[in-house]
């Protein structure tokens, strides 16, 4: 593996919450890295600190020591508009609940984080439109959010990530609120853009279908990382790669006694 | 363990909620100040020389109490409902956690009782002193001194504050627990109620708003052209179309901003769709509230108005100090006499009299007012005065010169054939102004064959110290022709005006009194001002007093059901700026994003309200309650000047404190 490929070096990282009798530690001195184009699943049981490690990296959460270096560049100091720039720059950032803001057609929730740069819809529009298109929402582009479904919503709030090109894309549980239909929908379009644009995508899920359309998956428990799968490219169907995952889940249900 | 939630509770929420309190606080000092109007200085003065009228005011105060009453409910209610929706997780968890939902009412109304006793402890104290400003500065400005004042603590007052403040607080919970009541846990413990964005037609929120446009500038027309006729169809036509027209234009307001956001959001950086967006969705969900809040702001305007305007609109000018009667000589000796001299500025012999009875049997001489008539006649709505149109009374011309000098004031010089017009009722609205527009087409009145030309100033200074004595006509003619016309030539009444720097150092209504005093003992005959003083004072302190409450209450109402009512919809919407906080933006640039947002949603409330006022006020003193001709204009602009001013400073401060609370709540996000 070259270092130059390395878009994310996630370093010792660990997370405490409270103090003396009441800390409880959610993530222990994880270690990790990233590699530029890689379509990332992390997998854990609730409480296993998946989301916690996700949103450390989305800075919603400061780490308590360890280090997160984004291409080279240790994101954990960032204060001011050198942190409101790398939140809208340089990563996207895929909710499960998608919070598109509802009083803000597609078009405008879409053209937010460009808007929050200094770049005006006018500018951006051709490539306002080519996701729109790649996403298929060009019919909902000046709707509210009231008036589309989930399964549009969802994509609305995809573009939204993608828009201002970033350099990885965190989604959290993306496919969480959505039905099955839908989930593959997005899925699809997400691995489309994985393969075809070579887009760093980071997921945390519980799904093992939505996991399947990763290239690799980390599974997490209790702040720790337990396991690691890769699937065979071109080797390996992700229907195969699907039951390999499950398998390790059934095993993670089970307790690490019978780990592989 | 209860009663500790409770107390914990109330304490929590006065503290973190400043704006809820300060509400609470506000409707206790309203109470308290209009409950204890009757004992203020001036009105227990006044309640000595003007019993009656003083009597006839106690007694509307009930009702004005009631009207109040009914408008801080609002203020209450819109407090408290801000107050629980920021803590509907915390009921959903007591509800979960096996709490009967009558406990929890029982809690809310523990809670709210506290709080009242609280906002009691603090806002009676506060009241206190604010009426005991008040009074202490009506009884300086108005001259009656303040060395006899005690202090004043109405007990009925207080009792009446206490039932009126606990009772529209319960009554405002009482109704948000019928709310409440009906909301399930699941929607307590959601992160809160989210607005739907509400979709109106473009075509049909147009027509909402030019509808409200074109009614409300019907209402304008109205008031402006033709409320003078004082037709009480004019009147409900004009009231129906502002209401109406205030209402359709906010219901129309937000597809009208939509469109505008839609126009300008290609080109928006930074929040500025998101910041307009906010405004638009506020306005859609809100347009009720704001068109309540606008009319009410031009109550509030209109109140204040009309408030100042009686008080200079009754303002009896001070011409004559004392008016006596009886020999000369025995005048001139009191008059003479040190002790009186020192206070005197100037006195003068007052010649009036009626007019012989042969002028008006008219076959020798004769008393001609066809042209006077004819000229009156040419003014649209004179047809009362014509009426009653009569001139029994003369004044001699150097008299009312005098009268005149003694109040720094340009004496009348009437040519040869020239007389001036004199009535005492000039300064009751309309009459005088009519009369005064009649003069100048070219009137004139016949003297036994003479034409005398009417000098076109209108004269109304009073020329005895009573004012109960009116003179509805008269007429100021040269002293030659004065002996010639007067049934009684000789002196009527001895003037006296009092030295201007006695009642600077003692107030015109001590200086009145302590020479009331002195002549009390010569038993000489006299009228006083005091009289004058007193009823003038009691139209200043009643009707302005009252009037300009109302409005001050309306104003605060307004601006709270404004600020509450967005910090409501921001909290209701607190998710949108985690979002926000995501996607880049900065906790800087959202708060710069939230006070902008409440900038425009005030102003939009304040720019129509504005040009509403401009346009009722502007009706109202060209209408009942046009400002007395000699009204000092500086003075009135003066005033108008400083209240624009304190509504401004108020204005700002309230926006403030509203924006601040708002940052803050966005800065705790991130």
């Amino acid at each position: 593996m070259n270092t130059s490929d390395r878009i994310l070096q996630v370093e010792n990282l660990t997370k405490t919450y409270g103090k003396g009798d009441n800390k409880t530690e959610a993530l222990k001195g994880i270690s990790f890295d990233v590699l530029e184009g890689e379509f990332l699943g992390i997998m854990g049981a609730s409480g296993s600190g998946k989301t916690t490690l996700l949103n450390c990296i989305a800075t919603m959460l400061r780490p308590t020591s360890g280090r997160i270096i984004l291409k080279g560049q240790d994101i954990s100091g960032f204060k001011g508009s050198k942190l409101a720039d790398y939140r809208g720059k340089e990563i996207g950032y895929l909710f499960q609940e998608f919070e598109l803001l509802d009083n803000l057609t597609a078009r405008e929730n879409i053209t937010l984080p460009l808007s929050l740069h200094g770049i005006t819809a006018k500018k951006a529009e051709a490539d306002i439109q080519a996701l729109a298109v790649m996403l298929d929402i060009t019919e909902v582009l000046d709707k509210f959010p009231g008036q589309m479904s989930g399964g549009q919503k969802q994509r609305v709030a995809a573009a939204r990530a993608l828009v201002s090109s970033p350099d990885i894309v965190l989604a959290d549980e993306p496919t969480g609120a959505l039905d099955s239909k839908n989930s593959k929908t997005l899925m699809d379009k997400l691995a489309t853009i994985n393969k075809e644009q070579g887009k760093t995508i980071m997921m945390v899920t519980h799904d093992a279908n939505a996991a399947s359309y990763c290239s690799r998956i980390m599974f997490i428990q209790d702040g720790c990382i337990f396991h690691e799968l890769r699937k065979k490219i071109n080797k390996e169907s992700t229907a195969d790669f699907y039951d390999r995952i499950v398998a390790v889940m059934a095993q993670l249900g089970g307790g690490s006694v019978n780990v592989l | 363990m209860f009663f500790k939630q409770v107390w914990r509770n109330a304490a929590k929420n006065r503290k973190g909620n400043g704006l809820f309190f300060g509400s609470l606080v506000i409707a206790i000092v309203a109470f308290y100040t209009l409950l204890s109007l009757g004992e203020q200085d001036v009105m227990i003065y006044l309640a000595k020389v003007e019993s009656d009228a003083v009597r006839k005011l106690l007694m509307l105060l009930p009702a004005v109490y009631v009207v109040s009453l009914f408008f801080v409910f609002f203020l209450v209610y819109f407090a408290c409902k801000y107050q629980t929706d920021s803590r509907k997780r915390e009921f959903g968890m007591y509800l979960m956690l096996g709490m009967k939902r009558s406990r929890m009412f029982f809690m809310l109304f523990l809670e709210t009782l506290w709080s009242s006793l609280i906002s009691l402890l603090i806002g009676i104290p506060v009241a206190f002193f604010l009426t005991e400003g008040i009074s202490l500065a009506t009884a300086r400005m108005v001259g009656l001194g303040i060395i006899g004042h005690h202090f004043s603590f109405s007990m009925s007052a207080i009792i009446w504050t206490v039932c009126g403040f606990v009772i529209v607080q319960l009554i405002a919970m009482l109704i948000i627990c019928v709310r409440l009541a009906k909301t399930q846990p699941a929607d307590f413990l959601s992160s809160g109620a989210q607005e739907k964005q509400i979709s109106m037609s473009i075509s049909q929120s147009t027509e909402f708003f030019a509808i409200g446009v074109i009614l409300l500038f019907v209402a304008y027309y109205l008031g402006v052209f033709r409320l003078h006729t004082l037709d009480a169809r004019v009147f409900l036509t004009i009231i129906g179309c502002g209401i109406m027209g205030t209402f359709t234009l906010y219901k129309g307001l937000g597809g009208f901003l939509g469109r505008q956001i839609k126009r300008k959001s290609p080109n928006a950086v930074g929040l500025q769709t998101f910041t307009s967006r906010q405004v638009q969705e506020n306005v859609l969900s809100q347009h009720k509230s704001l068109a309540v809040a606008s009319l009410l702001l031009l109550m509030a305007f209109a109140c204040v108005s009309y408030g100042i305007s009686m008080g200079f609109g009754r303002s009896a000018s001070r011409s004559a100090d004392f008016s006596m009667f009886g020999e000369e000589q025995q005048i001139n000796s009191i008059l003479e006499q040190e002790d009186v001299k020192e206070m005197v500025k100037t006195s003068y012999p007052m010649y009036l009299s009626m007019i012989k009875q042969e002028y008006w049997e008219g076959e020798e001489k004769e008393f001609d007012m066809s042209r006077f008539v004819a000229a009156v006649a040419k003014v649209d709505g004179t047809e009362n005065i014509l009426e009653n149109l009569h001139i029994d009374y003369i004044i001699a011309e150097s008299s009312y010169n005098q009268l005149l000098k003694s109040m720094d004031k340009d004496e009348i010089n009437l040519r040869e054939h020239e007389v001036a017009l004199y009535s005492s009722m000039a300064t009751d609205g309309n009459f005088g102004i009519m009369v005064e527009e009649s003069l100048k087409n070219n009137a004139a009145i016949g003297i036994d064959g003479t034409e005398h030309a009417i000098a076109s100033k209108l004269y109304y200074d009073n020329i005895v110290a009573d004012r109960a004595i009116t003179l509805y006509m008269a007429l100021i003619v040269p002293d030659e022709l004065f002996y010639e016309l007067a049934r009684e030539p000789e002196v009527y009444c001895q003037n006296v005006r009092l030295k201007d720097e006695l009642v600077d150092e003692l107030g015109l209504m001590q200086a009145v009194s302590k020479m009331d005093d002195r002549l009390a003992q010569t038993g000489v005959e006299y009228d006083s001002f005091l009289v004058g003083i007193g009823r003038n004072l009691f139209y200043t302190v009643s009707a302005s007093y009252l009037t300009i409450y109302l409005g001050v209450l309306f104003w605060i109402i307004a601006n709270t059901v404004i600020g509450l009512k967005y910090l409501i919809q921001q909290r209701q919407t607190k998710h949108r700026y985690k979002t926000l906080s995501m996607l880049g933006a900065g906790t800087e640039e959202m708060c710069h994003s939230v006070k902008k947002q409440i900038q425009i949603f005030f102003m939009l409330v304040l720019v129509v309200a504005v040009i509403s006022s401009v346009a009722a006020i502007y009706s109202m003193f060209t209408s009942f309650t046009k400002l007395p001709i000699g009204t000092n204009m500086h003075m009135v602009v003066a005033i108008s000047a400083m209240v624009l001013f304190a509504f401004v400073l108020t204005e700002v401060i309230y926006i403030g404190v509203v924006k601040r609370t708002a940052s803050k709540e966005v800065s705790a996000i991130n």
